[in-house]
């Protein structure tokens, strides 16, 4: 125990005292880091809905370089013969310069997550997930590093080899570009990567569901990582003079293609677009004051009046500049790149079958719906600008003096009514939503009261 | 009176290559035994597998009695050793280097009282990078005493040193002798042999040609030095 210790201390100061291992350990990530947030500067959570990707980028670079760069160089000095000799079990070493490795790749994503908190990106919704998850992750890759430490004989072949696995993980592995964004062969590719999903385990825990909602990803990284461990195991050597057994290698490299074909067989393969099926409650979350048993509901939204719309507390909604239900600033101008996106929907409104349906909650319904998906589809840049098309829609097909009753209705009834119009938004360029659709009726609920908040004024207007 | 290292029949093979060939000595406790022979002749070959980094194909070897192969933690923890190359990172310090050893053994010697007689004190929080070469070989034994050993192997360990380090590391090996301990040397340096070891072994092909004192292998030609006597005997092997 006290060797484990020393030799962990002793490799994190050593780690400390070397300004190439501090650039890669370090600045390294947080020049990604950085880049990631001058790239997507314009989402309204800056880095929010990439924190799997720049994390996963911490981890592969201390996997892929950091963690062989120190055994293969310690190994061509020496330094682990000397440690055989000492009588302490072998698997001390390895799993002190693990450990070591580990805290080193922990702080540097803790430098990452504090810098983004800099740049306004909100905490993690799962902390602890995020952990584990980052955990996992460590634990796959670092193990692939020990394959690769093993299979080399010196610290260029390191570069070399590691280049090999970083790039292509990075360019159509899902990691630096989010695979929503690559064509579908290179999504297919990417299943066969645990890049794909370190950054899906990730990412769940940060701004999605947790992990109980990416257990294939978490088995996916998990069994990449045994295998990687079983290959380095039996491909280990202290010394380069003893070759290692290729043969193992197959292990590891198997793994990614069984995780790849069983991705393939369960269709885990296309990504459309992340998507935010973040639970947000039911009206009663948003009421000021609960109803008591007494009380009688409205039996039609005729009935709604204006004492029932000061009961909602608009302030528990969420913020406009948030990933749930984000609404642009008046003042906001849109990037000229999705101009044609909006400009699509904007020309298609008025044309669109389901928001000229004669009930005009159902109507309203509808067209809050092309609000909602783009808000659960994460479509970054687009899905803020689209509310204030919809709210201008609504004001425009439906009377000023019904449209907040309306809207209060549909608010407090989220479930009622027809939500087959949620696959009917090809007319927008919208892609279709799979799953069940009550993550879009939540975020219905929510934007039909922050259009209500706005026409009351219980919120400032748009 | 058990010997601290005994070494019978070692066979050492690298495919078709026998690089030991049935090398067989006994070392004492306070005594020093040479192992000499041109290179490629099987000394470090022979080191390492006393040392437990190269396991024999045949042999056996026992270390103050123990089985090195049965029981290679209890043996290994009774061995200091000098290797060729120092196994050192560029930035550790001397005392840090010390005080990472210690942890490896049982029975472990402060590294203040080693940092003061090896003469380190001053370098003792230098990076490993920036000592002397003297410095470093001093640093190497220094390491090679942490554990406490009854054993010292010591692979050609004033090789590329100036005189005056190589007297003080001769010095500091005499020490080990007379502390009682059993020290295996292999080195290149005739002189060095003659003065230092108690017996020699001479090694050619990976089996061994001669044994006995310096004095009584200088005695096979009398007019001769040890180093021709060697010369001779690898020679004609």
């Amino acid at each position: 125990m006290s060797a484990a210790l020393h030799l962990t201390g002793l490799s994190l100061k050593l780690n400390f005292r070397n300004r190439m291992a501090i650039l890669y350990g370090y600045l390294f990530p947080l020049i990604f880091l950085v880049a990631f947030w001058a790239i997507y500067r314009n989402d309204p959570v800056p880095l929010a809905l990439h924190v799997g990707q720049f994390l996963t980028v911490t981890v592969l670079g201390g996997a892929c370089f950091g963690l062989p760069t120190t055994i293969v160089g310690e190994r061509e000095r020496g330094v682990w013969r000397r440690y055989v000799l000492a009588p302490v079990p072998h698997f001390i070493f390895v799993v002190s310069i693990l450990a070591a490795r580990y805290v080193l790749l922990v702080t540097a994503a803790l430098l990452q997550l504090a810098l983004g908190l800099a740049f306004g990106m909100p905490l993690p919704l799962h902390p602890f997930d995020l952990w584990l998850g980052f955990s996992l992750v460590a634990f796959a890759f670092m193990a692939m590093g020990m394959v690769i430490a093993m299979l080399v004989d010196n610290v260029p072949a390191v570069q070399a080899l590691g280049q090999c696995i970083f790039l292509p993980m990075l360019m159509i592995g899902g990691v630096a570009v989010r695979l929503e964004s690559l064509p579908a062969w290179a999504q297919h590719i990417a299943a066969f990567f645990p890049g794909r999903y370190a950054v899906e385990v990730l990412q769940a825990a940060a701004t999605g569901t947790g992990l109980s909602h990416a257990g294939f990803d978490f088995l996916a990284l998990g069994l990449i990582g045994l295998a990687g461990s079983i290959a380095a195991a039996g491909m280990f050597r202290w010394d380069k003079s003893f070759a290692p057994n290729k043969a193992w290698l197959a292990v590891a490299l198997g793994m990614w293609l069984v995780v790849g074909v069983l991705a393939e067989m369960q269709g885990r393969i296309t990504v459309q677009s992340a998507q935010d099926t973040q639970d947000v409650g039911t009206s009663r979350n948003y009421l000021a004051v609960k109803p008591g048993p007494a009380s009688t509901p409205e039996s039609s939204w005729r009935d709604v009046s204006d004492a029932d719309y000061d009961k909602i507390a608009f302030d528990r909604l969420p913020p406009d500049t948030g990933i749930i239900s984000p609404v642009s600033r008046a003042d906001e101008v849109p990037d000229p790149v999705i101009l044609p996106e909006l400009d699509r929907i904007r020309d298609a409104l008025p044309g669109w079958a389901p928001g000229n349906v004669a009930d005009p909650v159902q109507r309203a319904r509808n067209l809050l719906m092309i609000a909602a998906v783009p808000d659960i589809l994460q479509m970054e840049q687009v899905e803020r600008f689209v509310p204030r098309l919809v709210f201008a829609r609504l004001q425009a097909v439906i009377p000023p003096r019904n449209l907040p009753k309306i809207l209060y209705w549909i608010a407090m009834h989220p479930d009622d009514g027809d939500d087959t119009a949620i696959h009917q938004l090809q007319a927008f360029g919208l892609p279709d939503v799979t799953g069940p659709a009550k993550p879009a009726r939540g975020r219905i609920m929510l934007y039909a009261f922050k259009l209500l908040g706005r026409l009351t004024g219980h919120i400032p207007p748009l | 009176m058990t010997a601290a290292v005994a070494v019978q029949g070692l066979t050492r093979r690298y495919g078709a290559v026998r690089a030991v060939d049935g090398i067989s000595f006994d070392i004492g406790a306070g005594e020093i035994f040479g192992l000499l022979g041109p290179n490629g002749a099987g000394k470090t070959t022979t080191l390492e597998c006393v040392l437990g980094l190269s396991r024999p194909d045949a042999g056996r070897i026992a270390i103050c009695g123990q089985d090195a192969r049965a029981n290679p933690r209890e043996t290994s923890a009774k061995i200091g050793a000098v290797l060729q190359a120092a196994g050192l990172q560029d930035k550790i310090t001397p005392r840090e280097a010390l005080e990472l050893f210690r942890s490896f053994y049982p029975r472990a010697v402060a590294p203040d009282g080693l940092i003061d007689r090896f003469g380190l004190r001053e370098k003792q929080n230098a990076a490993y990078d920036t000592l002397s070469g003297g410095q470093k070989q001093r640093l190497a034994l220094a390491l090679a005493f942490v554990g406490d050993p009854q054993v010292f192997v010591l692979d050609e360990p004033t090789a590329g040193l100036d005189p005056q380090m190589r007297r003080e590391v001769q010095d500091h090996i005499r020490a080990m002798k007379d502390a009682g301990r059993a020290v295996l040397l292999a080195t290149h340096d005739m002189d060095e042999a003659e003065r230092l070891c108690d017996r020699l072994a001479v090694i050619a092909g990976g089996q061994t040609i001669a044994t006995g004192t310096p004095q009584e292998l200088i005695a096979r030609s009398p007019s001769a030095s040890l180093e021709d006597v060697i010369l001779q005997l690898t020679a004609r092997s």
